[in-house]
């Protein structure tokens, strides 16, 4: 047992009171007389007391210990007791609250959901605040927010906790962390509490300069939901969706799982799944327009998380892939031809080539010209880029691949061991692959002079230049040449989303191509509404989209756009729980207790004086027994 | 023509129109204690009034006078007539003056029913006295006995002048009414009977005096009803002692108890002495007390 500790000691001064109130007792104690007929039956009242009551001494003062005790509750009181918790007392503690889509699952049928069960704690740990704790409030899901300086202001904490809500994003607390390692800075920080339901990556990458205290909540209940969202196009018209449903390890659990296709439902299944198991599911779409699908999950039985019960999927319209490769790149132009899912300019005449305002899906070309077209997946043969001249030099010789980043998807399944190459790029005079990453190229394969192969990704659009001409070596004679030509298809394809097309996670909205410095409004789920502005290549990036839901996108008052974006998260979904989160240097486990904070009694022992002022009252007022009414 | 009323009140003690129904009332003893001197009130014993009574059988000694001569001719044996003797009977009125009387009106009630009680004794041709008690050690005074309606004055004065204040306990106050009285018949006690003395030794004087007991406790709504709180000293109004009562609203129950059995145990004693008690409050009005409480009861009639 814990005695209390007096927060206030100096009120222990107040003590002298009883003094001046033992005295003032004494001389108030001069009684009223009252002339009444006759003593004889008070006598015998008297008398008839003293050998009933044995506590008679006691009841004669009653008052003045009934006061006695009033002062000592009301000076306790003053002296603010509280019970110390077994932790240190932490006078400035960050208190980091896991808001992500995890903390959304309930706890049974009717339950509350994990926030509110760690709102319930932040709340008792405001309600304890000593006069000179303060706590600061920060929410992490995704990202971290800070909702209060530090305050002892509990009206403001509470505000504060009220505010936070489930954002149906996965989590990530290093933001929090290093949110609060930022406010260590300004403030002795000892100790932070952080509240989850223990759904977070088990590894952070955060060198911890405070103490974590680890307050796990109790898992939600069984939970299923949908985690992957994907289609492929399957021939001219005809889309794969697969859609993966995943559950809680804990029970048994079953769903029925129905696809929306542009409002209309065109497909369902039944999904059952034994504890720790995932289901795909494929559907097939047939349209030769753009679809808005819908994937809805329907629990059969109770379900914890809601947000994970519907996805969302936008399948472009169907196009053949715009390449452009010039008549002198012939080895490229016949692997190309071989593809029919592309359109291949200019014609083998040179005619019909793209006119310069008209962009591509896939350039491969030998030379940067000015009058080339843009393309989102450049592939340059033979070709040194100019910022890379000073780097890099190529002279004639004999050169071999030494080393190949082989999943790089340009790459992927080409044998360059034993091709023979002409050129051979060189690196510069004390130039090193440093150089090239401080320029924004990645050097994908290396030759023993200098880089062959590199890599530079601009916004959206990917550069991939091989230094050497492939016309000087024997890769166009080798099997990895035409795989080399379709796994640049490919990347376009992915890039066009022509052959694959991926549910859109929430967190932000996906990169989009619109006008070029344009305003537009986007409406999200809920009526959430925001602006964005289309940079200089029209690319309308950075916009929130925190809610599972579509995403309406207007330009003025004509929506052109609709995006659907879902929770889609496999940690989020199987509710599981880490028992120890791994920072750098340690490991910190989940606390046993619940947040252990020092337990004022002031109040307690105000109400108490309050209730004998109320019984003395009684006590003095009542109409005694025995009275005729 | 223009009437005037001049109505001249009789006594202070009550108006005329009480007095007129008082003097239509008697008092309803239920024993025959009587004195030898005439009076209207009928003794068991026979007498010489021309009211016949009964026969008995003639003894040596009767004064054969009494024979009955119709009948001994008739029967030849002498029977002697008996005629109904009317006896006076003695009605005393103590009247406790002490100061415990002088709260809220409980003299004044005691003086109206004394002189209520009187007069029906005067009415009704018997011998009424008076005492009132003050002072311990002093003598009590005296209304000597009188009879007759013009006894009434006399009586009335008697009773107004009255003066309260004094310790006299009411037992001593027997004690001295006994000394001085002689005579049969009723003894009204006029008191509140707050004493902290034996009532026993008093009450068994005045039986074995041929008194019967008409007890009237009379208390006060602070007597009957006290409404104290806290922390007091209560000063004993006859005798100045004091005594320190804590939380005296906590009490007032016991209190209550203590009084109501005080009232029992006069009632007692007196039944016990063929007497009669009655509590009443000196609130409750002087009509209702003594044209329908103590008929009620049976005291008078």
């Amino acid at each position: 047992m814990s005695f209390p500790s007096f927060f206030n000691l100096f009120g222990a001064w107040l003590f002298l009171l009883l003094i001046p109130l033992v005295v003032f007792y004494f001389l108030k104690l001069k009684r009223p007389r009252l002339e009444i007929p006759s003593l004889a039956l008070w006598q015998q009242v008297i008398q008839d007391r003293r050998v009933n009551s044995p506590f008679q001494k006691f009841k004669r003062n009653v008052l003045l210990l009934l006061q006695i005790l009033l002062l000592l509750f009301l000076v306790l009181a003053v002296m603010q007791p509280f019970i110390q918790s077994a932790d240190d007392r932490a006078d400035m503690l960050p208190v980091l609250i896991d808001c992500s889509a995890s903390m959304g699952a309930l706890d049974g049928p009717n339950g509350q959901t994990r926030l509110e069960a760690a709102k319930d704690e932040v709340r008792e740990l405001i309600d304890n605040l000593l006069p000179t704790q303060r706590l600061s409030l920060i929410s992490f899901n995704s990202t971290a927010r800070r909702l209060t300086d530090f305050t002892g202001n509990k009206r403001v904490l509470h505000d504060a906790l009220d505010k936070i809500e489930v954002t149906p994003v996965p989590s990530k607390v290093t933001d929090a962390l290093r949110m609060a390692q930022a406010l260590a800075l300004s403030v002795k920080i000892e100790t932070i509490v952080v509240l989850t339901d223990g759904n977070i990556p088990a590894q952070v990458d955060f060198e911890l300069p405070f103490n974590v205290n680890y307050q796990r909540l109790d898992v939600g209940g069984a939970n299923i939901g949908i985690t992957a969202l994907n289609a492929r196009r399957a021939e001219a018209g005809v889309w794969d969706v697969f859609v993966r449903v995943e559950g809680t390890s804990a029970k048994r659990m079953a769903a029925k799982a129905e696809l929306i296709q542009d409002g209309k439902p065109v497909g369902s299944e039944q999904v059952v799944l034994d504890s720790g198991e995932s289901q795909r599911l494929v559907f097939q779409v047939e349209s030769e327009r753009p679809v808005e699908l819908e994937v809805r999950l329907k629990p059969v039985g109770f379900d914890s998380l809601e947000s994970d019960n519907v996805a969302y999927l936008d399948l472009p319209s169907p196009r053949p892939l715009v390449t452009h490769c010039p008549p002198s790149l012939a080895s490229y132009r016949h692997a190309l031809n071989a593809h029919k899912e592309l359109v291949l300019y200019p014609n083998d005449d040179g005619t019909g080539a793209l006119s310069p305002d008209q962009s591509a899906d896939l350039l491969i070309a030998d030379s940067v010209t000015a009058g080339a077209p843009q393309a989102t997946i450049s592939v340059y043969i033979g070709v040194v880029p100019e910022d890379l001249k000073t780097l890099v030099g190529v002279e004639l010789g004999l050169a071999e691949v030494v080393d190949w980043k082989r999943s790089e998807p340009l790459l992927q399944h080409v044998q360059l061991a034993d091709v023979q190459i002409g050129d051979v790029p060189k690196f510069g005079e004390d130039i090193g692959a440093a150089q090239f990453e401080q320029l924004g190229y990645e050097i994908v394969a290396h030759g023993r002079l200098g880089p062959l192969i590199v890599k530079k990704r601009i916004g959206q659009q990917q550069f991939f230049y091989l230094l050497f001409h492939t016309d000087r070596s024997t890769l166009p004679y080798r099997i990895g040449f035409p795989i080399l030509v379709a796994n640049a298809i490919q990347i376009a394809l992915q890039q066009a989303e022509l052959s694959e097309v991926r549910a859109q996670p929430t967190g932000l909205l996906p990169k989009k191509k619109y006008k070029e410095e344009s305003e537009y409004r986007i409406t999200g789920p809920g009526g959430s509404s925001h602006s964005g502005t289309t940079n200089a290549d029209g690319l309308l990036t950075g916009i929130p989209a925190p809610q599972v839901g579509r995403y309406k996108i207007a330009e003025g008052s004509k929506q052109i756009d609709s995006i659907g974006v879902s929770l889609l998260s496999a940690d989020e979904t199987n509710l599981a729980s880490v028992e120890k989160i791994q920072f750098k240097e340690l490991s910190v486990a989940a606390a046993g207790d619940k947040i252990d904070s020092d337990w004022p009694l002031w109040s307690y022992i105000a109400a108490a004086a309050l209730c004998l002022l109320l019984l003395e009252w009684w006590y003095f007022q009542r109409r005694p027994g025995g009275v005729p009414a | 023509m223009e009437t005037t009323t001049n109505t001249k009140q009789f006594t202070s003690l009550f108006d005329n129109k009480v007095l007129s129904r008082i003097e239509r009332m008697r008092l309803n003893p239920t024993r025959r204690l009587t004195n030898r001197s005439r009076g209207e009130h009928v003794s068991g014993k026979g007498g010489s009034s021309t009211d016949f009574v009964d026969y008995r059988n003639y003894v040596a000694g009767d004064d054969v006078r009494n024979v009955d001569w119709n009948i001994f001719s008739r029967l030849h044996k002498p029977y002697l007539k008996l005629f109904s003797h009317e006896e006076e009977m003695h009605v005393v009125l103590l009247v406790d003056a002490s100061s415990s009387m002088m709260f809220e009106g409980k003299l004044d009630r005691a003086r109206q029913l004394a002189a209520a009680l009187g007069i029906m004794g005067l009415m009704n041709i018997e011998r009424v006295s008076a005492y009132s008690c003050n002072h311990v050690g002093a003598e009590p005074t005296v209304l000597s006995p009188c009879t007759g309606r013009a006894s009434m004055k006399r009586l009335f004065d008697f009773l107004e002048n009255i003066e309260g204040g004094g310790n006299f306990p009411i037992e001593e106050a027997v004690d001295a009414v006994l000394k001085r009285h002689r005579g049969r018949g009723i003894i009204v006690l006029l008191s509140d009977f707050l004493t902290l003395g034996d009532l026993h030794k008093p009450l068994n004087l005045l039986f074995s005096s041929g008194l019967e007991i008409f007890a009237l406790q009379i208390l006060s709504p602070v007597e009957l009803y006290p409404e104290v709180t806290g922390d007091l000293r209560f000063v004993d109004s006859e005798s100045g002692d004091t005594l320190d009562i804590s939380s005296a609203g906590e009490l007032l129950g016991i209190y209550h108890e203590h009084r109501e059995a005080l009232a029992e145990e006069l009632s007692l004693m007196c039944r016990q002495r063929a007497g009669r008690f009655l509590s009443i409050n000196s609130a409750d009005s002087l009509e209702e007390t003594l044209f329908d409480l103590l008929m009620r009861r049976g005291w008078v009639v």
